[in-house]
């Protein structure tokens, strides 16, 4: 074929197609295409288009419209019917089929994208932009650095401490059980701290004898603290966790949660909820203003500890403490052989205990230590504190949705297995995804409805 | 070598005007386009990125230095004669007067000790005296047995000025003799300090020290002061409370420098510590006080007094 336009019907002319007919092995058109009448062969539309002046050849080599300008690009990627000898019959499968990919892929994006036009061409670019957008944001590890980075999601400032293996080691062999709830409760932190851009280290709680003459049991946290603070520079705010702690709402971020906002959160007069009655705030006349105020200095940026109140006082099973002199002063003092000779029969709780101590006795802890509702980071299952029965000041509530379980004491007579996994599925359940809800809640109860069967998709 | 033809213009010369700038996309127009799309880039970040919390410790008060020096006496009145009390006090003002200084005077009783001994008022009475004069630079606690020797000395200069602190505190020195493990940092530079105090040959001397006021001198005296330490039972009580604290707390160590005792802490006879020489700022009747006899102190101090009393009018 040697025309670069396809012959058409024209209204006069009938099926004129002279060109067909003539078996020319040239490809490039011929200068004026002779036809059986003898005069040149016109084409209907190219004549309109010339305004009716006839002498000159038919085609034009202008970018006339789509077919004019892909002709060659079309015909190239028709098939072939090759005569040459070497090659006959070698593909057979490929034979009459139409190999499109033949054409160069960016040659034919350039194609489409030419034939566009320009309004479409920008709309689709937004589009572009967005998708390519949400894509590189949510399904690439920028999410995860976006948070961590710590002009812009901050995650870098948090580190979170987990006390694992608790009691293990030399004292006592650990169960199927407890590996169990160590692996689950492990987990659980990893996932969050992954999505949040937030540093985790775990550290071993095993009992060791650490110091050749004392015994300084559960001190060991004021070590770790330390430790972490150092390994982390970039960390402002350790948060201490228990291992018999659940997220239960991986979807807050501590900065969400709680930092953002702290002045709203926290309450610094421990009046508002004072389980052990400590007279609050100081009166001695050598104080300074600050320290003889219920408040501190009222502002949120001196709050250096931060931690909740169960039923029985203060509860270090999930508190926050913030990198500062004052914390290095704290985590100094918070162990001292004198007020331990003294006090270690009375005191239970060890390091939590002294920790109230020195609240009571020292207006400088006092005026930099702030509280949050126990429900914030620390909510407790109904089996802790339970002699008042359910108390929506302490205990887990799932319509609020609370942050974080705290199995507090479940080592002692409770089940903390049980607790640790009743706990994690009702996390899961609570954080389904919109696909998962369909499903159970809509395509299952329909199923059941209909069949009187429960299903499982 | 001369060229027969000057150069030849170039045949094609060119069809436009040159270039007017390097960049031809930087017209004035585009300018202001770059700057405006630059503007809203910075402002979408700053709206993006979390401001940077200002840290606890940044924002820590200085205070301003009136006055530069609160000089801190407790005085017993039940044990010790008025006439005696009178030299003591006229002792302190007239030193404080002489270089702007405040004299604070507690009396024991005053604070509730909650049955803890007397001598624990010196450490309350410090505290309170930050609270009182919270401008101070300097508390100086030197207790009632003692005299101001030399009205010249000032304690800015001639102690606390960190190159002078740095020449005077012992580094790497036992806290308590003769060999104690806990030994006073090696590193510490002279404005860390904030806390000046002596040793005699007993142990560290609360006698006479100094405190620079900040949030650490306020961390230490209540620290100091906790009433589990008061009802410890400690032989000497608030002294040996405070080698307890400072041999157990690295935090309240690095802030400690110990000086020679002819410094702010020199003794009356020599037995026990550092013996007075002429020039010395102070002198304390150590003897008389652990003893616990009054009538022992007047009578000992008595020289001493007709001398800071005639230094006093000279200068």
């Amino acid at each position: 074929m040697s025309l670069s336009r396809s012959p058409s019907p024209v209204p006069g002319g009938g099926w004129a197609s002279p060109g067909l007919n003539i078996p020319s092995g040239r490809s490039s058109p011929t200068r004026g295409v002779t036809g059986s009448n003898g005069t040149p062969v016109m084409w209907e539309s190219s004549r309109l288009k010339r305004g009716g002046s006839a002498g000159y050849p038919s085609f034009s080599t202008k970018n006339e419209g789509f077919f004019g300008r892909h002709m060659r690009r079309l015909s190239r990627s028709l098939p072939r019917f090759s005569t040459s000898p070497y090659y006959a019959d070698k593909e057979k499968l490929g034979r009459g089929r139409w190999p499109i990919h033949n054409v160069p892929l960016l040659g034919r994006i350039r194609g489409i994208v030419g034939r566009m036009g320009r309004r479409m061409k920008i709309r689709l670019m937004v589009l572009l932009m967005i998708l390519l957008s949400i894509f590189t944001f949510y399904n690439t590890p920028m999410v995860y650095h976006w948070r961590r980075t710590t002009w812009l999601g901050g995650g870098q400032k948090f580190v979170i401490i987990l006390g694992a293996n608790v009691g293990g080691g030399v004292m006592e062999w650990k169960g199927a059980r407890e590996w169990a709830i160590e692996r689950d409760s492990v987990r659980n932190k990893k996932k969050y701290v992954a999505r949040w851009g937030y540093d985790l280290e775990i550290v071993d709680m095993s009992t060791k004898k650490r110091y050749a003459h004392e015994w300084r049991e559960s001190w060991e946290k004021v070590d770790f603290i330390r430790t972490a603070l150092r390994k982390y520079p970039k960390a402002e705010w350790i948060w201490w966790l228990d291992l018999n702690t659940f997220v239960m709402e991986p979807s807050y971020s501590l900065q969400d949660h709680i930092f953002d906002n702290l002045e709203k959160h926290i309450y610094r007069d421990i009046n508002e909820y004072n389980p052990l009655n400590i007279t609050h705030p100081l009166t001695d006349q050598y104080l300074d203003d600050d320290e003889r105020s219920p408040v501190g200095d009222g502002n949120a940026n001196s709050v250096n500890l931060i931690l909740s109140q169960d039923c029985s006082g203060f509860n270090l099973g999930s508190f926050f403490i913030r990198r500062s002199t004052w914390t290095d002063r704290l985590l100094d003092i918070w162990w001292d052989p004198v007020a331990y000779e003294q006090k270690h029969m009375e005191w239970e709780h060890k390091e939590q205990d002294a920790l109230e101590q020195l609240y009571i006795s020292q207006p400088w802890i006092r005026k930099h230590t702030g509280f949050l509702p126990q429900r914030m980071i620390n909510s407790f299952p109904t089996g802790a504190c339970a002699e008042g029965g359910k108390n929506p000041r302490i205990h887990y509530d799932e319509k609020d949705r609370d942050f974080l379980v705290s199995m507090a004491g479940c080592e002692w007579g409770r089940d903390c297995w049980g607790e640790m996994y009743n706990f994690r599925e009702l996390s899961y359940y609570l954080n389904r995804t919109w696909w998962e809800r369909f499903k159970e809640d809509f395509l299952a109860m329909i199923w059941f409805k209909l069949t009187g069967q429960k299903v499982k998709f | 070598m001369h060229l027969p033809y000057p150069p030849r213009k170039a045949s094609n010369p060119a069809p436009y005007l040159p270039r007017s700038s390097p960049l031809p996309g930087l017209r004035r127009t585009r300018l202001k386009l770059i700057a405006l799309v630059a503007l809203a880039f910075i402002t979408l970040i700053y709206l993006v990125s979390r401001p940077s919390n200002k840290h606890a410790d940044s924002v820590q008060w200085k205070p301003s230095g009136k006055p530069p020096v609160v000089l801190v006496t407790v005085l017993d009145e039940k044990k010790y004669g008025k006439g005696y009390l009178q030299t003591i006090v006229e002792n302190r003002i007239q030193y404080a007067e002489k270089h702007g200084y405040e004299a604070f005077f507690a009396k024991v009783g005053d604070y509730d000790l909650k049955g803890a001994p007397a001598s624990w008022t010196a450490v309350v009475a410090v505290r309170h005296a930050l609270t009182k004069f919270p401008d101070c630079h300097y508390v100086w606690y030197l207790e009632q047995n003692a005299f101001v020797m030399n009205p010249e000395l000032k304690i800015e200069d001639h102690v606390m000025q960190p190159s002078r602190l740095e020449e005077l505190m012992k580094k790497d020195f036992p806290v308590v003799p003769p060999d104690s493990i806990i030994r006073t940092f090696s590193h510490v530079k002279g404005q860390e300090i904030d806390l000046v105090i002596t040793q005699d040959k007993a142990g560290l001397s609360v006698g006479s020290f100094i405190v620079r006021n900040s949030d650490w001198a306020r961390f230490f005296l209540e620290t100091w002061f906790d009433p589990l330490y008061r009802s410890y039972n400690f032989q000497k009580a608030e002294t040996h409370a405070l080698e307890h604290i400072v041999q157990w707390h690295p935090t309240i160590l690095a802030k400690m420098a110990i000086v020679d005792q002819n410094i702010i802490n020199s003794y009356s006879k020599g037995a026990k510590g550092a013996q007075y020489k002429n020039g010395d700022l102070v002198v304390r009747f150590s003897d008389c006080s652990t003893a616990g006899k009054a009538q022992e102190c007047e009578t000992e101090s008595q020289p001493f007094a007709t001398k800071w009393r005639k230094a006093f009018a000279n200068s």
